[in-house]
């Protein structure tokens, strides 16, 4: 039985534009949420990172609103707004007092609509520049910021739309000219490539003749093109691939990543469990096992990927103390990867109490709602489906897991990335 | 063609009515001031409790040591082994985490409404009966020392650190980071954590606020049932005023070989949470630094496109904590990214800003304040910061009118009083071969290059 019950309306305007509302007047805010289906996966070679410069591009104003005016403008009445970047889509998102939505769909939808008027070389510079900054602060700057680079590389071959990160390459964000903007824009921003999510405090009488009024004249494009690289990728890696790296990091860390089966198949739901009874709150296989008692690793993590394209991917990484032994991690975590083979039902039923609550939390913001909401409609045409998130995970079996463990988690699926701290290592204090 | 004319924004609606929640008070006789905020809107319950077991009553030598204790509140009870209780706790899909900062320790707790009953047990048995066990404390000491360490070779993080040294005075806590240092860490014992907790977690003076789907005569009930034998008053505290290091404008270069980015703090001692002046420097503080349509953002990320972002910012503790400006930006960039900010802060201190700019902020300062009364833990984090300030209980009910009515003037003059730009203490993290020369050709204060020992 399912405890959540969050109403959604669904429509689609002439345009192919999508769109779903969901009430809740509980509070008096109301969150606009745009998911665009395009992300990293759709760069070509020689163009890496221009989807999220792109997203940069987005917040420099449109025919009608000036450079900044999105900023400018929302937080003149004090809501929230961001965007963000992933490989299978690019998100926009304002959060606003319920009397200022119209406020959020005419922005969004004069740069859907009336981007490239406002677009110049000045502009382009300035986001290259500040992207260029995002990407030494979050990346190059940070101890182990370059790990998914070099992960994904380990994961996907040559030419695979995940082979190369969101944040890209310097030479690639040098190259993009505003030709490349203005093609990006014509392909890929266009109605029937989008979905709109209204959440919180809207009735749907009134909400669904102010989209049409704002973005019903926006036309439509042809489909977008295909991935630029093949998205098919044999089930497993074929063995284990390595990388050590000797760098400037306080801790030796280990990352360990497996191909798994798609967001899109049955079989996901499988590696979320099987991820939460490894690395989900304290009492987990890893932080019990190999934090609490062994005390081989300082902490653990464990992820999957929400992947569309071919493979996705899952992993869990620890890290240890200064005299960690990293083939000693790596042999501790081989075990409790074997071990999983073994997990018991009761596991099972506490990863999905955690699981209901994070996801209630998610819940009780409207932006937090809105934005699931856009990713089922965009990915599955069904944003009902959150209302059995927890249905799909708690039909998951311990057998189901014995076999994932058995045919996933093996050294024949297998990426280990390890950081060792270079003796001599350069912060300087006093 | 359209009729719809799209040159200009919307006109606004009519604003909805929407007021801070109901929040119904009911003291412990223990002196544990409960408050209960009911919102029915999902099935799920916030609860923090706190405790006046801060940093700031630590001498330098038992530094972190609150931090560090509240950790190891996850190392079990008298009754149940560390995992045991992690199992209790999450078998019912229950979130449960301690911290301490400066004014004291925290516990918090998330979990659905109907399982509120099983976790305030859990949730007491943890603070009322910690073990402390050799092994877990030997853990959480070793994960905290591992922190630190990586704290040191986090270029901002490190900035932080350093910036806190050169605007308290030596010897005030306010001077070290709020988790301790190596030393300060490196010497606690098992005995000092539970000797620390056997005297500072005490219900006097503390609070526990709930908010959620809840009935506040039956948390009541619940309070007095697992909390209402417990009984006595922290340790008190020695108290401390807050002052700077220098009042005259230093500049500190902290030596990171290679660093292909500077880490950039401009600061100085700011004020207390219950100052007079809290709103109309919130406003001033929002123009120079708070939003991203800043003062300082639109001109060193906007206009010369040095940094990703940028910001300036109080830390408002029960005494002044840091005004600090921070950034990082390429090296080529460090020398004129401090002369912009210097700029920003002069003419911000001087002038003051528009009244255009005043509106702006208060519209936007009292809509994200509105924006924030969404989920049961913001608005059981807001009805604490009531506990742990002293503030009336009034104060959020009127905190929006008093947002709006901020003045220009007002403003100016907060931004007069605590923007000090001549006092203020610069220091960046980088590679001094790249940067120092251009810091030192800015002539803005005597320029120190620290090559200090290794971090490791």
């Amino acid at each position: 039985m399912s405890r959540l019950s969050i109403s959604t309306q669904r429509h689609r305007l002439d345009n192919g534009l999508r769109v779903v509302l969901a009430p809740d007047s509980s509070v008096p805010v109301v969150a606009v949420n745009l998911w665009y289906g395009v992300g990293s996966r759709n760069e070509p070679a020689g163009k890496t990172g221009f989807a999220h410069l792109f997203e940069h591009m987005m917040f420099q104003g449109s025919e009608h609103v000036p450079k900044n005016g999105h900023f400018e403008l929302i937080e003149r009445v004090g809501g929230s707004l961001n965007g963000s970047t992933w490989f299978d889509r690019t998100n926009y998102y304002e959060t606003v007092a319920s009397n200022d939505l119209e406020l959020a769909l005419w922005l969004e939808a004069d740069r859907m609509g009336w981007l490239l008027p406002a677009m110049d070389q000045g502009k382009l510079d300035n986001q290259r520049d500040v992207v260029k900054n995002e990407k030494r602060q979050r990346y190059d700057n940070q101890p182990y910021g370059d790990w998914s680079e070099r992960l994904q590389a380990m994961m996907y071959p040559e030419g695979h739309p995940y082979r190369h990160t969101v944040i890209g390459s310097m030479e690639d964000l040098d190259a993009a000219s505003l030709q490349d903007v203005e093609s990006f824009f014509r392909i890929h921003y266009i109605p029937n490539n989008a979905v709109l999510t209204i959440a919180g405090d809207v009735d749907a009488a009134s909400a669904l003749p102010l989209v049409e009024r704002y973005f019903a004249e926006i036309a439509p494009g042809p489909e977008p093109p295909p991935l630029p690289g093949d998205p098919e990728v044999p089930p497993l890696l074929g063995g284990t691939v390595r990388e050590h790296v000797v760098s400037e990091v306080p801790l030796p860390r280990l990352i360990m990543a497996f191909r798994v089966p798609p967001f899109s198949s049955d079989d996901f739901a499988v590696a979320e469990v099987s991820r939460a009874l490894l690395g989900m709150g304290r009492a987990s296989r890893l932080y019990r096992r190999l934090v609490r008692e062994r005390r081989i690793a300082e902490s653990v993590m464990s992820y999957v990927y929400p992947l569309l394209s071919g493979a996705s991917m899952m992993l869990v990484w620890a890290t240890g103390y200064p005299e960690t032994e990293l083939d000693a991690l790596e042999a501790a975590m081989s075990e409790e990867l074997e071990a999983l083979a073994g997990a018991e039902p009761s596991e099972v039923d506490r990863a999905i109490a955690l699981t209901e609550t994070d996801l209630l939390r998610t819940l009780e913001r409207v932006a937090g709602r809105a934005d699931l909401l856009s990713m089922f409609e965009l990915y599955f045409d069904d944003p009902d489906r959150l209302n059995h998130e927890l249905d799909r995970l708690r039909q998951v079996t311990v057998d189901q897991i014995r076999v994932f463990a058995a045919e996933r988690l093996g050294t024949d699926n297998r990426a280990v990335l390890t950081y060792e701290p270079k003796v001599g290592g350069s912060a300087e204090v006093s | 063609m359209s009729a719809l004319d799209r040159t200009s924004p919307p006109p606004r609606g009519p604003m909805r009515d929407f007021d801070f929640p109901a929040v119904e008070r009911r003291a412990l006789a223990n002196g544990l001031d409960l408050r209960v905020a009911r919102m029915p809107r999902l099935p799920v319950v916030s609860l923090r409790l706190f405790l006046r077991a801060g940093e700031d009553a630590l001498s330098d030598a038992r530094a972190g040591l609150a931090v560090l204790t509240a950790d190891a509140l996850e190392g079990g009870t008298r009754r149940r082994s560390g995992s045991e209780l992690a199992e209790a706790i999450e078998r019912i899909g229950a979130r449960l985490g301690s911290s301490a900062g400066w004014e004291g320790t925290f516990v918090d707790l998330y979990c659905l409404a109907e399982r509120l009953p099983e976790a305030l047990a859990l949730l007491a048995e943890a603070v009322r009966e910690p073990a402390f066990p050799d092994d877990e404390v030997a853990r959480v000491r070793d994960r905290q020392l591992a922190e630190l360490r990586q704290r040191l070779m986090d270029p901002g993080a490190l900035a932080d650190d350093v910036a806190l040294t050169r605007y308290f005075a030596e010897g005030l806590p306010y001077a070290r980071p709020a988790d301790g240092t190596v030393e300060s860490i490196g010497r606690a014992t098992r005995t000092e954590l539970a000797g620390y907790a056997d005297a500072s977690y005490r219900p006097e003076g503390g609070g526990l606020v709930v908010a959620g789907d809840v009935d506040a005569a039956e948390v009541a009930a619940l309070a007095e049932e697992h909390l209402g034998s417990w009984s006595g008053s922290p340790a008190a505290a020695g108290g401390f005023t807050v002052a700077p290091a220098s009042r005259e404008r230093r500049l500190l270069v902290v030596h990171r070989p290679g660093s292909v980015q500077s880490e950039i703090r401009v600061g100085h001692v700011g004020v207390e949470r219950t100052t007079p002046d809290f709103f109309p420097l919130s406003i001033a503080s929002i123009v120079l630094g708070g939003s991203f349509t800043s003062r300082l953002n639109l001109n060193l990320r906007e206009r010369h496109g040095f940094t990703y972002g940028v910001r300036a910012h109080y830390s408002f503790r029960s005494r002044p904590g840091p005004f600090q400006v921070s950034t990082a930006v390429g090296n080529e960039s460090t020398a004129a990214a401090v002369r912009e900010i210097l700029h920003e802060l002069e003419r911000f201190s001087d002038g003051g800003p528009t009244p255009e700019e005043v509106a702006a902020a208060r519209d936007f300062a009292a809509g994200i304040f509105g924006l924030q009364l969404e989920t049961a833990g913001q608005i059981a984090s807001r009805v604490m910061q009531l506990v742990v300030y002293g503030l009336p209980e009034s104060y959020f009910h009127e905190y929006r009118t008093r947002l709006r009515g901020v003045s220009t003037e007002a403003a100016a003059e907060a931004a007069r009083r605590h923007v000090r730009p001549a006092e203020a203490q610069i220091v960046v993290v980088g590679d001094a071969e790249a940067v120092s020369g251009p810091l030192e050709e800015l002539s803005a204060g005597p320029v120190e290059v620290r090559r200090g020992q290794r971090a490791d």
